[in-house]
């Protein structure tokens, strides 16, 4: 078996039982909130009865461990149960917005590396210089400031004082695409609709952008740290000596050593996102995930709390070992570390 | 290669800084877009709060309709109504039809009452009385109640009539013969007689309609062609969606800072009064609460005036109006309007004193809902006013899930809570009786605990009164009984405000006359205007 296979053979063995884990201790957190369920599910006139026979439809009438496995029979069935929230399948809704919040997460990690390691290497290159100065400083900005505060800002600023950017939701009101990947700027395509795909594009700019500036902010500090660190060892000193353009130092000796570390916190902070961006959704309406387990937390739909939290656990537990494997693949030493003894 | 890739990057930004001058609402001309907080269920017989009413009272009819400018009813899907009163015969229209394009019977309405009796979900409780619903023939239909109720026909108001042929064949999984009710069909389609029809449904997004060109009544020219309701927008998004001209009606739970920045922006104010009010209740079985006295102090201490400025968002325009009484101005049984309460601290002092608890001898806990912020505002206007009288507090923040547990016992139940009580069919039964009368103590909307024996014969003679003189006289009697004991602070009548862009005309919400008393109705869309 290769080093690569048997690295993913034991992160997914991992993964699997970190996923039952979630499950068990999510599924018990979720009943210790406090209120019942079945009387915010049916609001504030439901009658007595109204409430116990939902209970008992729900099976709350019955204890933890007998709630449990009628979940997990469910589940291996591929059912999740039925949102309190939505009256829907929790499938159903996971399955539409889902792909909302994976849409605007991916265009904010691109944003992520495509801006933050950039301006990681600019900063380390001319170390102590103006653009060093001046990247440190809109770095700490971006991480100093949570990403709902950017997102007020930027919907001010490029919204409303500059109506640049649309204000609110995927697309405008004038398009209407039929969703197949329920990924709007591939549907778009699909529907050969060149001019809704501008429209979702320019859309996701701005709310992609406010979950992307902490992250920015935190690449670059990082990918700066890294790169400095790097440039201090001896083989950066011998390039120097043998007369490598500055550039080629920068870009191809300094910082792939110094991608790594960068690299892990990168898809933590990506994988992170899928739960944080909650806020962002909500200032710009963005009919996301991220913002439906908000809002089944606060009404105790306990089906869809669980289904929420065991998706982003998996995708959080997916981007971790792909973050494994790219390590893996920049870093001989990990790779062949996965050798039998 | 770079080439390719720089040519790439700049085509799809021209593309997409060419869509940045496009009008987003190029097509906004007759498309209405309002927004509520809360998701809108589309099943009728689950419909309970806000947003689902202004979906049902527009995708679905009732056999009546509030009379608009006044109290009682009109017939609506009805031609007309007869009582011997344990019974009601409806006579139906025959000119109507559903979306569908089925012809709506007496049969659909045995339909939908057994339907929502069954899911036993939303307003379900109303039909409580109800014995049985049977269709005498084709186009008429009676109602057999286990004792005379004048409250019915009000709560027909909540009963919207759903195509039975439409869900029929729609059924989803369940047991027996109707399976799933047509449950995961209505809570994605509509299949009433409504003046708009359902495009889509996104539980999250919005909810499109669009105009039924077919509605038995016709629908103005002038009405909105196409309505988007969108769900859950932040207070500044949709702050910033009105002043740029992409949002047209806010909803009412808008910070007041926020209509009034809207307003002196040049948005107009619409609003909707009559049939609720903001309640401060306290619990009468936990000293020192279970004296009279106490209660009467602490009433006559609150400041009335200061609670209408909290709220006041222009000169002319606030969120609620002074209270006179325990009913709300306008329904059986209020007080003249101009009779408003008033802070008494002489009286207050009197009645402190009369009361066989000091001051020195307890802490009161004022409570407040977590998710409402303005009640942590009239939680420490409660504590100043206390305060004055040498009544200590301490302020307690609950979120809802954790009140309405709470409010099950009475030991666990806070001295003080605050809350917004509405008359779900504007009928003043559906305000009181859930709050007042001893068999429903102990629910989120009666933690008073109330056991009065006066009270409750003033509440039961009002529900079965069986003309407006008899209820008037009923309710009247109850409005002083709860003024003489004081289970509750009878804060402010409540008047819901919303902003909205000067696109949209809505006289339901803009001229009492055209007023229905009725939370959610004024948004019938086939009554409003689109001015571009």
């Amino acid at each position: 078996m290769s080093p690569v296979v048997r690295l993913l053979a034991h992160r997914l063995g991992m993964s699997l039982i970190v996923l039952v884990g979630v499950s068990m201790l999510i599924f018990a957190i979720a009943r210790i909130i406090p209120g019942d369920p079945a009387r915010i599910a049916l609001g504030p006139n439901a009658t007595a009865e109204q409430v116990e026979n939902l209970r008992q439809a729900l099976h709350l009438d019955q204890s933890i461990v007998v709630q449990y496995g009628h979940f997990v029979a469910d589940l291996l069935r591929g059912d999740l149960g039925v949102s309190l929230y939505t009256n829907r399948p929790v499938i159903v809704d996971i399955a539409q917005f889902l792909p909302a919040t994976l849409e605007l997460v991916l265009a904010a990690g691109i944003m992520m590396i495509g801006i933050g390691l950039p301006l990681g290497i600019i900063s380390a290159r001319y170390r102590g210089r103006w653009p060093d100065n001046l990247v440190r400083l809109v770095s700490l900005l971006g991480v100093s400031a949570p990403s709902f505060v950017w997102a007020v800002i930027l919907m001010l600023l490029f919204a409303f004082f500059l109506p640049i950017f649309p204000i609110a939701g995927r697309i405008s009101d004038i398009y209407s695409i039929e969703a197949v990947t329920g990924f709007l700027l591939i549907d778009t395509l699909i529907a050969g609709n060149v001019a809704a795909f501008s429209d979702a594009a320019w859309h996701i700019v701005l709310p992609a952008f406010a979950l992307a500036v902490s992250g920015i902010g935190q690449a670059a500090r990082l990918t700066r740290a890294n790169m400095v660190e790097t440039y201090d060892k001896p083989y950066i000193e011998m390039a120097r000596s043998y007369g490598f353009p500055d550039r080629r130092i920068a870009n191809r000796f300094a910082f792939r050593p110094s991608l790594i570390p960068a690299l892990t916190i990168i898809g933590l902070d990506f994988a992170a996102m899928l739960g944080n961006a909650f806020l962002v959704e909500a200032v710009f309406a963005w009919p996301g995930l991220s913002r439906y387990g908000v809002a089944v937390i606060l009404r105790k739909d306990l089906n869809a709390i669980v289904g929420t939290v065991l998706i982003i656990s998996a995708t959080f537990l997916i981007m971790n070992i792909i973050v494994d494997l790219l390590i893996a693949f920049i870093n001989p030493r990990i790779r062949h570390s996965q050798r039998p003894a | 290669m770079r080439s390719i890739f720089t040519t790439v990057a700049a085509a799809a930004l021209s593309a997409t800084a060419l869509s940045a001058v496009l009008p987003s609402d190029a097509l906004a001309g007759g498309v209405l877009r309002l927004d509520e907080v809360a998701v809108g269920e589309l099943d009728p017989g689950k419909a309970s709060d806000y947003a689902d009413s202004i979906l049902m009272f527009n995708v679905y009819d009732t056999l009546v309709l509030p009379k608009q400018g006044g109290p009682g009813h009109v017939p609506h899907l009805a031609e007309s109504w007869e009582s011997d009163g344990n019974s009601y015969t409806f006579t139906l229209r025959t000119d109507v039809k559903f979306q569908s394009g089925n012809t709506m019977t007496a049969d659909d309405v045995v339909f939908s009452f057994d339907r929502m009796k069954t899911l036993g979900q939303g307003l379900s409780y109303l039909f409580g009385i109800v014995e049985s619903a049977e269709a005498v023939d084709a186009n008429i239909v009676r109602f057999n109640l286990s004792q005379p109720s004048a409250a019915f026909v009000a709560s027909l108001v909540r009963l919207p009539i759903v195509d039975k042929a439409t869900v029929m064949a729609n059924l989803g999984d369940g047991e027996g013969d109707m399976k799933d009710w047509g449950q995961a069909y209505l809570s994605a389609n509509g299949a009433g007689t409504g003046a708009y029809k359902v495009t889509s449904h996104n539980p999250q997004e919005e909810t499109v309609m669009e105009k039924n060109a077919d509605y038995f009544l016709g629908v103005a020219d002038a009405a909105p062609d196409t309505v988007r309701l969108r769900y859950g927008l932040e207070a500044a998004t949709v702050r910033t969606l009105i002043a740029q001209g992409e949002h047209d009606i806010s909803s009412q739970w808008l910070p007041p800072e926020v209509i009034k920045a809207l307003a002196a922006d040049g948005a107009q104010l619409l609003s909707e009064s009559g049939t609720g009010a903001f309640y401060v209740k306290m619990n009468t079985t936990k000293p020192p609460m279970d004296d009279v006295n106490c209660r009467l102090a602490l009433s006559k201490a609150f400041d009335y005036e200061a609670a209408i400025k909290m709220i006041a968002i222009t000169d002319e325009i606030s969120q609620g109006s002074p209270s006179t009484g325990g009913i709300p101005v306008g329904m059986f049984g209020a007080n003249p309007a101009d009779a408003i309460l008033t802070r008494d601290m002489d009286a207050a002092k009197t009645h402190l004193a009369e009361c066989q608890h000091s001051p020195d001898d307890f802490t009161l806990e004022l409570s407040w809902i977590a998710e409402v912020p303005l009640e942590e505002r009239f939680a420490l206007l409660m504590q100043a006013n206390f305060a004055e009288l040498g009544i200590k507090s301490e302020i307690k923040k609950l979120p809802w899930a954790l009140f309405s547990e709470q409010v099950s016992k009475p030991e666990n139940t806070p001295h003080i809570s605050q809350l917004f009580v509405t008359a779900v069919t504007g009928d003043p039964d559906t305000l009181l009786y859930g709050q007042y009368h001893s068999t429903a103590a102990g629910t989120w909307q009666s933690p008073e605990y109330l056991n009065d024996a006066e009270v409750d014969k003033h509440l039961d003679a009002g529900k079965t009164a069986t003309d407006d003189a008899g209820r008037e006289a009923a309710y009247a009697a109850l409005n002083a009984r709860l003024m003489e004991i004081a289970p509750s602070i009878y804060g402010y009548d409540r008047n819901s405000v919303f902003a909205a862009s000067n696109r949209v005309r809505v006289p339901a919400l803009s001229d009492p006359e055209k007023a229905f008393g009725l939370d959610g109705m004024g948004f019938s869309f086939r009554l409003m205007e689109m001015t571009e």
